[in-house]
This record gives C-alpha cells, sequence and structure tokens, in this order.
C-alpha cells in the first residue's frame, strides 16, 4: 500500500477500533507522521482519543470478615511500573483493611456494600465501577 | 480433586498473578464475545478443574461485548481484558490474553465450552510427562449443551471427524487446547491478521506448531462439551465461511494433510467420491433408455447413502436410525453448501490472493502506530 492509499484510508476512518486520531489531527498535535507513537499521556476516563498503553485498574474484593495487606495491594501496584493504575476497595459490612490501603493508595475509590454480599458479587459491583482497559481482581483472605 | 480447591474461593483467592505467584503453572485464556449466555458456567467449570488455585489464573479477554459479558467474567477471573469498538476475532483476543501473562502452560478455551474437572490436570500431566508434546487438545463430548436436532447433528459430525482422524491427525482442535508458552510464542502467536473470526485459527496455529518441529496432540481422551445452540441458517454459514476461508487463505490440500479431522475435510471427501460417481452414473445412463423418474431419484438417493454410510452409521449407532434418517438430507444440503464453497474459495483465491484485514487496519498497521487496543498484528 502507496503513502497516498496510507492516509486516503486513515482520513477516510470510519472504524471504531483501534480509535486512531486521524492523519489531520496528529498534524495539529505537533507530532509528526513519522514519530511512533500517536498519543505519550494516558488518558483519563471520558477524554476521548488514542492512548499508546492500556489503562489498568486493581480491584480488591473484600468480603465480610476478609482482610487484605496493604504490602499486598502496594506490590502489585510496584509491579506495574510506570503505568498508572485505578485502585477500587469493594467490601461488605465492616472492614479493618481501609484505613491501612488509604495509607498506602493515593486516590483509591472506595466501595461499601451490605454485610453478606458475597464476593461474586463485590467483583461484580467494583468492575462496573472499574475504567481500565484491564482489571486485575484480588480477593482478601478471611480473618 | 484436592483438598484446597475444595475450599470456598475467599480461602484459596490468592489470586494468581504471573508477577506475584511464583508457582503459577497455567494460564487459562477465554475469549469472549458476547457470551452472556454460556460465560457463566464455562467459568464456573474452569474454577471447580481439579488444580490446585494458586496453580493457575484465568484471564477473560472480552472483545467488544455488548451483552454485560464483563460483569459476568468479573465473578470467576484474575484478570479481565476489556477490547473495545468492534469485534476484532478470538484470535487477536487470545494474543492480548497471552500478553499478560507468563504461565509456562497456555489454555484456551472457547466462551461455550465447558471443561470436565480432570481436562485442565490432564492436559497438564500429558504436558508435563511427554516432552514430545507441546500441544495437547480435546475432542466434541458425545452430546452438545443445547438439544436441539441441528446441535446435536453439527456436535456428533465433528466428533466423528475427530474420533475417525484422532490416531493419525495431528490437529490442534478448536474448544480447549493447552499449549507450552515457548512453543507458541516460537510459532508467532495465533495468526490476527488473517483469522478475524472464530474459523479455523486453531488449525492454522498447529499446522505452524508442526512446521516449527512442535508436538502436537489431539486427543480422544479428553472431551469437552460445547453448548452453543445451533440452528440450520448458522450451521450453514460456519460451513460457507470454514470451507471458503481453507480453500482461499490456507490451501485445501496443504492443511487436509495437516487437520484430516476439521469439519470441512469431513464433509468434501465425502461429497467428492458422491459426485464422481453420479457423474458415472449419468453417463452410463445416456446409453440405456430413459428410466422411470422415480428410478432416477432413487439411484441418486443410494449414491449419497452409500458414499456417507459412515457418517450414517456413526448416527446410527450414537443416537438411533430414526435420527441417522433424519440427518441424511441435513447432512446433504450441508455438504454442497461445503462444497459451493470450496469452489468459491479457490476462485476468489485465484483472482484476489490470500484474505488480509481492510484497509484501514493495513493502513495503520503500515503506519505503525502503537495504541492501545493495538492494531491486528501479521505473522
Amino acid at each position: 500500500m502507496s503513502r497516498a492509499e496510507v492516509e486516503v484510508a486513515l482520513v477516510e476512518d470510519t472504524y471504531s477500533t483501534p480509535t486512531l486520531m486521524a492523519v489531520d489531527a496528529f498534524q495539529h498535535s505537533g507530532v509528526s507522521s513519522n514519530d511512533r507513537f500517536v498519543s505519550l499521556t494516558p488518558n483519563r476516563q471520558g477524554q476521548g482519543g488514542p492512548r499508546r498503553t492500556p489503562r489498568k485498574s486493581l480491584i480488591v474484593v473484600l468480603p465480610e470478615n476478609h482482610v487484605v495487606s496493604p504490602d499486598l495491594v502496594a506490590g502489585r501496584l510496584r509491579a506495574q511500573g510506570d503505568y498508572e493504575m485505578d485502585v477500587i476497595l469493594a467490601y461488605a459490612g465492616q472492614s479493618t483493611s481501609i484505613a491501612a490501603l488509604q495509607r498506602q493508595v493515593r486516590d483509591l475509590q472506595v466501595l461499601e456494600a451490605p454485610a453478606g454480599t458475597s464476593s461474586e458479587d463485590l467483583r461484580e459491583l467494583a468492575m462496573r465501577q472499574a475504567p481500565g482497559d484491564i482489571v486485575t481482581l484480588l480477593c482478601g483472605t478471611p480473618v | 480433586m484436592s483438598a484446597k480447591s475444595r475450599e470456598p474461593e475467599s480461602l484459596r483467592s490468592r489470586e494468581g498473578h504471573p508477577l506475584i505467584v511464583e508457582s503459577l503453572q497455567l494460564s487459562v485464556i477465554v475469549s469472549a464475545h458476547n457470551s452472556s449466555a454460556t460465560l457463566s458456567e464455562v467459568l464456573a467449570a474452569i474454577r471447580s478443574s481439579d488444580v490446585p488455585r494458586d496453580s493457575y489464573e484465568v484471564i477473560v479477554v472480552d472483545d467488544a461485548s455488548t451483552d454485560g459479558s464483563v460483569a459476568i467474567a468479573a465473578r470467576y477471573a484474575d484478570t479481565v481484558v476489556k477490547l473495545t469498538g468492534r469485534q476484532s476475532g478470538p484470535a487477536y483476543a487470545r494474543n492480548r490474553g497471552v500478553e499478560l501473562t507468563g504461565a509456562p502452560v497456555l489454555a484456551f478455551v472457547d466462551a461455550d465450552v465447558v471443561v470436565r474437572r480432570e481436562t485442565l490436570p490432564r492436559m497438564l500431566q500429558i504436558l508435563n510427562e511427554r516432552p514430545d508434546i507441546d500441544a495437547v487438545s480435546a475432542s466434541h463430548a458425545d452430546t452438545s449443551g443445547a438439544q436441539n436436532f441441528v446441535s446435536q447433528y453439527w456436535n456428533l459430525l465433528l466428533r466423528f471427524g475427530e474420533q475417525r482422524h484422532t490416531s493419525t491427525s495431528a490437529q490442534f482442535a478448536p474448544g480447549c487446547g493447552a499449549v507450552r508458552r515457548q512453543a507458541f510464542i516460537a510459532a508467532g502467536m495465533y495468526d490476527e491478521w488473517r483469522f478475524a473470526t472464530a474459523c479455523l485459527e486453531n488449525v492454522e496455529l498447529g499446522e505452524r506448531l508442526l512446521g516449527t518441529g512442535r508436538g502436537v496432540l489431539l486427543s480422544s481422551e479428553l472431551s469437552v462439551t460445547h453448548l452453543k445452540r445451533w440452528d440450520l441458517l448458522s450451521v450453514f454459514r460456519e460451513v460457507w465461511v470454514r470451507s471458503r476461508l481453507l480453500a482461499r487463505s490456507l490451501g485445501y490440500s496443504r492443511m487436509s494433510a495437516v487437520a484430516p479431522s476439521d469439519v470441512v475435510f469431513t464433509l468434501s471427501r465425502a461429497l467428492t467420491p458422491a459426485v464422481a460417481l453420479l457423474a458415472t452414473l449419468m453417463l452410463a445412463a445416456a446409453f440405456v433408455p430413459a428410466p422411470h423418474a422415480s428410478a432416477k431419484v432413487g439411484a441418486a438417493l443410494l449414491v449419497l447413502l452409500l458414499t456417507n454410510l459412515p457418517v450414517h452409521r456413526f448416527y446410527a449407532s450414537t443416537r438411533g436410525f430414526a435420527f441417522a434418517l433424519l440427518s441424511a438430507p441435513l447432512h446433504t444440503l450441508v455438504e454442497i453448501v461445503a462444497g459451493v464453497a470450496l469452489c468459491l474459495g479457490w476462485i476468489l483465491r485465484d483472482v484476489f490472493g490470500d484474505v488480509s484485514p481492510d484497509a484501514t487496519t493495513q493502513a495503520y498497521a503500515e503506519v505503525g502506530h502503537e495504541i492501545w487496543p493495538p492494531v491486528p498484528r501479521k505473522l
């Protein structure tokens, strides 16, 4: 395919996946067509446009009488390296892990469910809130 | 089943992340597209496998579903990948799942396939005990999840092909298969460039594994239940797509040597002698006085029955004479669809060449932008 054909195809694109910036858009952004990446900034939810890397979320599930080690969560976050990661804690009833987790994790999103809510229901609830393209689920251990 | 895997999820849920759990042996990757009707049963069956919970992880790659499959996946999976936009196909989705794991063995389970408790551990055992085998897949069970006639017919047809060729065929069958990660990567992973639909991507992968000197086994001992409900239209469409794609993209003769148990070969092998015999009879009829119309019909039916005798006998032995009788006209129609599609595939191959993605995808791939989700990659 010639360069001209490539550009025609890009401009005429009505294709939704992968979501890419049209040629004129990245010309205005200052990114040349020879650059390998279109955008280096991970988008927040609700912002359109292309992303170079997937957005990642970590869901921590704590059914009633379950705890999670903040160090374990921190370890998961460290393992992601430079990736930005949203962390969501979904718990049922009372949880003793929240304060410690909030100290470890900046911008922790907390979802509270009624006591007795099952692990599966907590997972599903949290997934509906998770903005990530790749979502890892971590379940606590019983007290 | 080990005592550990009988424990409630909360007790055994040290979620398997490749970077955290060193004992991770197996990564089960399920690609799903609008699979809410079956996904729960499929994932529950995987989680009930006789494999210690710490030693495997479940990754569900949701291929742009719009039916809530993601929420169902979240109930059972360790990792959920959400692909957005339009459907990219299981080859693409499974490759994205593989990129997230470091497990030495990868198992691919379709979102409408229920494994038995022993399926995954037995696959692991085969790979552990036989260094000459790098990929092992399971065959179709006797019964399908859906009880309607067409589903039973189709399931048995696939099983017939697998049973007939398991001793000779080294095929990586669709549905459920496990492969060593190293072999999978060395073979180039799934061909996400050409296989944008759920069709023959496993067979093609099996061929490449064999081509790199890897051992591939289609096990008759292992069987899995397919839940998908088939109707006439979906069976005809499946046969049409498989046959056309096979002839156009892969080459019938090349693939027939590698995957003789595939349904296309099961169908076309019976069709070819049937057509030859019918042509001979018609030629002979030219030299005799015109027979009665019913005699012509009778001769044609007899030819079809005789050429498909092994299939009909298989149906009769597994489901009874009435089922075999009912399936005969359906089987004839399916064979005709396969024959026409194969011919069309050959013509398209000669005129247009191999299948390739649409111009937009090719353009993106050529420019080489790195984005998420990635542009389909060429082998």
